[in-house]
């Protein structure tokens, strides 16, 4: 085992860190401005808390994946999972992106009880992530749309273990998701469970705070209201109209550490949800375990979802925008493990030997 | 005996140490103005003199910095008023320019310079020789040997400069300064001095007119100092060796030939008037030797200028030794006995039974635990320490920090989590960082920080800071104001609201003072650890030139004003040696307050040091410190 200068060393020297958020609050020698993570004094802690949970450290992902997703049947491009639905809100939320899904199974783990708190990301503004712990339903409002800018929304875990939450639900990146996984897969057994339920989110990446600079002087006394992307490209809403950025100017200030991601759609959460890339105001919803399908069923059947059969050449497009996503990270992360990155994950291992084969043959 | 400073009581003897010798020497010369710019080890001679200036009725006052002070004397000695103006090593670096410039255009009231050097720099961060300047700048010094001498060196310092009408400098260490021994008291004048009318045509200028007159003067010195009872020869008539000696390498000369029991074989030659050394006084003595042995402090100054003296005299055939090239006495560092008497055992070829005893290293010497330099207890300064480090490591650790001189010096050090990348004298850190700051043009992207105390702020930064503004340097300048010139004793700056005297005067405003040059400035609280994080992470973001005032009081202050506030760790909740803490409190944040309660494996409260700042309350991982009662700080 290994503690916050192996941390140090080996995710944030190497700009593997996703910002999860995983590691801060509970640790006093990790501090975290804006996107900035680092080890602000030298810690002494030979098996810390902050390697075992974090997502860029060494990890058997398959092991992880059998023990919360036994029975469901495999799919290599997005994982574990049982069904996938076309899904929309039945009544429109404003400031919803997209299909406003989340905000439906957010409101009906609350109202059924399935969770006591839920940990969710608001925003100061148009675009500052905030992230917060809540138990009202009227909180919801404050988090619809997407955020964009990374947040390290897992540090708020630890609120919630102080706050004795014994079943949380979590709306996270697959980042989180899976840090989520790996705290429980480590948790010392003296350490009480926490129920959790998860609603993973899908992610290319997310955007450093360098972004928000950038677009403040970009677009100078104009006061921005709201951020998106819709089919066609990266949209900023302001005070004095609707103006669009290319995807790729966006696109590099993505942060470093989401070049060493292989997930897209959230695979370890209990239900996944994102866009539905052909028709806007929908979602796709992939229903990953029995306790995600029962969140989905409750919100059909409470009338706040509506859904839809998911389409078999989408379902298609999907995977190869998933396997896109792992082919070329994938490259990225031998690269860097050739680069002396230390290594947290086994390239020759089943998995990616298998995601290696069936990426190459997409290719040709 | 207790003893008072202004008790004229000719004949009697007292205790006293070098600092107060020094001072009553003043008095006894009748001077009726002081100027100083604390250091140690010369700073209680003011503070002191302050204390009685009333009394007295003599004006005292902290100057600004050393030049402000040796010039603010030289303007009383323009109207016949003997001034003592006092500083230490460095300070007299400061003054180089006023010094030759005083010595060029000479004095008419008595003017004496007291400079304090600290071999080994106890309390300095360097041992700088003061003497070469006196060479330099052609000003008579003389360097007491014991505290009687420095008494009366001080004295007659005042005589000898309205004679000559030149500044005499008279040169002391630290054992000099804060060593006590007997001082037989001299009478203090009842007379006083009252100033002289400057005429039309009255002149004290610094011109090369006068650089005749100058070199007039200190020949003039040479031949008083031939005659100089301070100068003595003690031994037998044609000694095999002699030791040449001056200040406190006296008394180890005299205790190195009692020691070794070579009294009948070796003289001692003291010298008090270092500078110009009375020649033909040296060379009566050198012709009766074949070998000399100099000791003396720091440098060998007096050496070198021996050998000069043996260079010009041909018919002297000596064998010189000293500090030079590392013959005999190391040439870095204080004297001791056991340095001086294995240097005379060497040339005598005797050797020496007794045991050593001030070559021991001290922990072996004294039984008591091996301390860091630290930060006392509730020091804002180890808060800024600690907020400006995790600043800059958010900052990927790439920042530049340019320290500065005060207590926070020791924040170089594990006190300060090592923060320095640059130490200079004063006022150089932002001087050097507006330089690094210019470097931007030509790629460089690193966030400079320049640091300085709030006395330093007014000592030497005030030219720096017009121009980093003037140029727009990217850097930030941040002053650590805690209302107080902390490591020399709490003298008072011009920011404080007192003088010397006691008296109030209206402070001067830091934040005033800065923005009247145009700079961005912002005041924060170090004590708000995540609050000021913040403030100082955006300042780097921003280009240009930014000035963050660190406001809190001296701990050391501020524990007198404040009812405190109890402290305590409850041991339940503390996390120990887990992860999430790992001591925290007592191995990282540092404080002597925060201590480690080994029976318990928990951090705990040493609530006799503990001055409830409540800084740690806010550190704590785990929330296991608590505070209540107090008065809060602001």
């Amino acid at each position: 085992m290994s503690g916050g200068m192996e941390l140090k060393n080996e995710v944030l020297a190497s700009s593997t860190c996703a910002l999860c958020g995983a590691c801060l609050d509970w640790c006093p020698y990790i501090a975290n401005i804006e996107d900035h993570l680092v080890l602000r004094f030298d810690c002494n802690i030979q098996n810390g808390r902050c390697y075992s949970v974090c997502p860029r450290t060494f990890t058997d992902w398959e092991a992880i994946s059998e023990k919360y997703l036994s029975a469901i049947p495999r799919d290599l491009a997005i994982g574990p999972y049982l069904k996938a639905y076309k899904v929309k809100a039945a009544k429109g939320i404003n400031g919803q992106q997209d299909g406003g899904t989340v905000s439906y199974l957010v409101k009906t783990i609350l109202e059924d009880k399935l969770a006591e708190t839920v940990l969710l990301t608001g925003a100061d503004d148009y675009i500052t992530p905030q992230p917060f712990l809540s138990s009202e339903v009227d909180d919801i409002q404050k988090t619809a749309g997407s955020r964009f800018l990374a947040s390290p929304g897992m540090r708020k875990i630890i609120e919630a273990q102080s706050n004795n939450v014994q079943k949380l639900a979590i709306v996270g990146r697959p980042c989180q998701i899976q840090a989520l996984r790996k705290l429980d897969y480590n948790r010392p057994p003296q350490k009480p469970e926490m129920e959790v339920l998860s609603i993973g989110l899908f992610c290319m990446w997310s955007l450093g705070w360098a972004f928000r600079d950038y677009i403040q002087k970009e677009f100078p006394g104009e006061e921005i209201l709201r951020l998106a992307i819709p089919r066609h490209g990266f949209e900023v809403t302001t005070d004095k109209g609707v103006h669009e950025l290319p995807i790729d100017t966006v696109k590099k200030f993505s942060k470093a550490g989401c070049n060493y991601c292989l997930d897209m759609t959230s695979e370890l959460a209990d239900i996944s949800v994102g866009a539905f890339e052909p028709q806007e105001g929908w979602n796709t919803v992939i229903i990953r375990t029995l306790k995600g399908q029962q969140l989905f069923h409750q919100a059909v059947a409470r009338g706040y979802l509506v859904s839809e059969k998911y389409p078999e050449d989408e379902l298609n497009r999907l995977k190869s925008a998933s396997l896109g996503k792992k082919t070329r990270n994938l490259n990225h992360i031998q690269t860097a493990f050739d680069k002396g990155v230390k290594p947290f994950i086994d390239l020759n291992s089943a998995y990616y030997v298998q995601l290696k084969e069936l990426a190459e043959g997409m290719v040709k | 005996m207790e003893w008072m400073i202004t008790a004229n009581e000719p004949g009697k003897t007292y205790l006293m140490q070098g600092n107060e010798a020094i001072s009553r020497g003043a008095l006894e010369a009748g001077i009726r103005f002081a100027a100083a710019y604390p250091g140690s080890p010369s700073s209680e001679i003011l503070t002191m003199l302050g204390h009685v200036a009333d009394e007295m009725e003599i004006y005292a006052e902290w100057s600004t910095n050393e030049t402000c002070a040796l010039e603010a004397c030289l303007g009383a000695s323009f109207a016949g008023i003997r001034s003592l103006c006092v500083m230490k090593q460095n300070g007299l670096l400061v003054v180089g320019d006023a010094l030759h410039s005083a010595s060029l255009s000479g004095v008419k009231g008595g003017l004496v310079l007291v400079v304090a050097d600290d071999p080994s720099a106890h309390s300095s961060t360097n041992e700088f020789d003061s003497r070469h300047q006196s060479r330099s700048a052609a000003v008579p010094m003389l360097e007491p040997a014991n505290m009687q001498e420095a008494k009366e060196m001080v004295r007659w310092g005042f005589e000898l400069s309205e004679q000559l009408q030149q500044l005499v400098m008279v040169r002391t260490v630290t054992r000099i300064n804060h060593g006590r021994s007997s001082v037989t008291l001299g009478e203090i004048p009842q007379h006083k001095q009252v100033p002289a009318v400057i005429g039309e045509w009255d002149r004290l200028v610094a011109i090369n007119w006068f650089k005749d007159a100058q070199i007039a003067k200190i020949e003039q010195a040479r031949t008083i100092f031939e005659e100089s009872p301070f100068n003595w020869y003690n031994g037998p008539g044609n000694p095999d060796m002699m030791i040449i000696t001056c200040g406190t390498g006296w008394l180890y000369g005299v205790e190195a030939v009692k020691a070794l029991g070579v009294k009948d074989s070796v003289g001692i030659l003291k010298i008090g008037t270092t500078w110009p050394l009375p020649e033909e006084f040296i060379v009566k003595h050198l012709v009766r030797t074949k070998k000399v042995l100099v000791v003396e402090e720091v440098d060998p100054f007096l050496e070198q200028n021996i050998a000069n003296i043996i260079a010009y005299h041909p018919e002297l055939n000596i064998e010189l030794t000293g500090r030079h090239g590392q013959k005999i006495i190391p040439r870095n560092g204080e004297l001791n006995p056991d340095m001086v008497r294995n240097a005379l055992a060497n040339m005598t070829g005797t050797t020496f039974q007794g045991p050593e005893v001030a070559s021991i290293p001290f922990e072996e010497a004294v039984p008591l635990p091996p301390r860091e330099l630290t930060f006392c207890a509730g020091c804002p300064h180890r808060a800024s320490f600690f907020l400006l480090k995790q600043s800059l490591r958010i900052h990927e650790g790439r920042g530049v920090v340019m320290g500065d001189i005060g207590c926070y010096t020791m924040g170089g050090q594990r006190a300060g989590h090592f923060l320095f990348n640059f130490l200079s004298c004063m006022g150089a850190g932002i001087s050097a960082a507006e330089g690094l700051g210019q470097l931007t043009r030509f790629g460089f992207d690193q966030p400079v920080v320049a640091l300085a105390g709030d006395s330093t702020f007014f000592h030497t930064c005030l030219p720096a800071l017009v121009n980093a503004k003037y140029h727009d340097s990217n850097m930030l300048f941040v002053i650590l104001d805690n209302s107080a010139t902390a490591m020399t004793g709490f003298q008072p700056h011009p920011g404080i609201g007192l003088t010397a005297m006691g008296k109030t005067a209206e402070p001067i405003s830091i934040q005033k003072v800065v923005e009247a040059i145009g700079c961005p400035v912002t005041v924060a609280d170090p004590f708000d650890i995540a609050g000021t994080t913040e403030i100082v992470y955006i300042l780097l973001k921003q280009p240009g030139l930014k000035v963050l005032i660190l406001k809190q009081e001296c701990a050391t202050l501020a524990v007198r004003k404040r009812k405190k506030a109890k402290v305590w760790v409850e041991q339940d909740l503390c996390r120990g040696d887990e992860c999430g803490c790992g001591r925290f409190c007592s191995r990282v944040w540092g404080c002597p307050g925060n201590i480690w309660d080994y029976e318990a494996g928990k951090a705990k409260i040493d609530e006799v040091v503990c001055v409830g700042c409540g800084v740690c309350v806010s550190l704590c991982p785990a929330g296991a410190i608590k505070i209540e009662g107090g008065e809060a700080y602001e």
